[in-house]
C-alpha cells in the first residue's frame, strides 16, 4: 500500500513536473527588465518553501519523538530533514545562476545569502550528527533538538530580507505596497510549488522506506547476536 | 537575451544534477540495504538449521 502511494506520488510528480517546465519556458509572459532569466524564479523559489515544509515536518516529528520515544518519528524527521536539505540546496545553487546577470556577482554576504547559507550547513550538520553518534536513543534526541534550532534558523531566514536591507530583493509575495506579481505568474508559481510538495512528498515516502530497512536490519543484527 | 539563455541553461542543469545525484544515491543506498536485509535473513535461517 506504501509502496503503491509512493509510485502515484511519483507518477504524479513526473506529470506535474513537465506540466511545470511548459508553463515556466512558454506560458508564463517575459519579465521586463530581467528578461528570460527570470524564469529561473519559478525553480528557485518554490524550494525554498518545499525546504521550509520540510523542517516543519521534521520539527513536528522530533517533538513527537521527544514526547512518545517511538522511533518512527525519528524515521520520518531525518527523512524529512534529507530530502528538505536536497531543496535547500536547489535553491541556493540556483540563486548564483539568477545573481550573476541580474546584480554582476554570483553571491554577496547579505543577511538572506548568509543566513540561508547557514542553514543550509544547518542541514548538513543535521545529517553529519546522524552518523556520528552510534547510540540509536542518543542519535534521535540530540538530533530532535538539533531540528529545533533548524526551525529558528529558518524562520530567521524567511524574514532575513523583511527585518533586513538586503542585495537580495524584499519580498515579492506578501511584501507589502509595491510587491506583488502578474496573476500569471502567480499561477505558474503556485503550480510550481504544488509540483515541487508532490515531489517531496514522493522522496520523502521512499526515504522512508529506507529508514524502515534499516531499523529491520538492525534488529536482524541484534538477533543474530543474541543467538551467537 | 541570447547571453541570459546561457544563465537559465547553467541554473537549470545544475537543478537537474542535483535531483538526479540524488534519486541515483536513494536507489544504491536501498538496494545495498535490501541485499544486507537478505543476507542477515540467510545468516539467521542457516543458524537456526545447525
Amino acid at each position: 500500500m506504501k509502496n503503491r502511494s509512493s509510485a502515484i506520488l511519483a507518477a504524479a510528480s513526473g506529470v506535474m513536473l513537465v506540466i511545470t517546465l511548459y508553463l515556466t519556458f512558454l506560458w508564463v509572459p517575459m519579465e521586463r527588465t530581467m528578461g528570460v532569466v527570470q524564469r529561473i524564479f519559478y525553480f528557485h523559489v518554490p524550494p525554498f518553501f518545499v525546504a521550509g515544509a520540510a523542517i516543519l515536518a521534521g520539527l513536528v516529528a522530533s517533538i513527537r519523538f521527544l514526547i512518545t520515544r517511538d522511533y518512527r518519528f525519528d524515521d520520518l524527521a531525518v527523512s524529512a530533514i534529507e530530502v528538505g536539505w536536497v531543496f535547500d540546496s536547489i535553491n541556493l545553487v540556483m540563486g548564483p545562476f539568477w545573481a550573476r546577470p541580474v546584480w554582476g556577482i554570483w553571491w554577496t554576504w547579505d543577511a538572506r545569502l548568509t543566513s540561508a547559507f547557514v542553514l543550509w550547513l544547518m542541514f548538513a550538520g543535521y545529517l553529519i550528527l546522524r552518523r556520528a553518534v552510534d547510540d540509536p536513543s542518543a542519535r534521535a534526541v540530540m538530533c530532535s533538538v538539533v531540528v529545533i534550532f533548524q526551525a529558528v534558523g529558518g524562520v530567521i531566514v524567511y524574514m532575513a530580507n523583511r527585518w533586513w536591507r538586503t542585495q537580495h530583493p524584499q519580498p515579492v509575495m506578501g511584501g507589502g505596497q509595491g510587491s506583488g506579481l502578474d496573476p500569471r505568474m502567480w499561477y505558474v508559481f503556485l503550480f510550481s510549488l504544488a509540483t515541487m510538495l508532490v515531489l517531496f512528498g514522493a522522496l520523502l515516502q521512499t526515504r522512508r522506506r529506507l529508514e524502515r530497512l534499516r531499523r529491520e536490519i538492525d534488529g536482524l543484527r541484534r538477533t543474530v547476536h543474541s543467538e551467537a | 537575451m541570447e547571453e541570459n539563455f546561457k544563465w537559465l541553461w547553467y541554473a537549470f542543469s545544475a537543478a537537474w544534477v542535483l535531483v538526479v545525484a540524488y534519486l541515483f544515491s536513494l536507489s544504491r543506498r536501498e538496494s545495498k540495504l535490501r541485499d544486507e536485509l537478505e543476507s542477515l535473513k540467510l545468516m539467521i535461517q542457516e543458524k537456526r538449521q545447525k
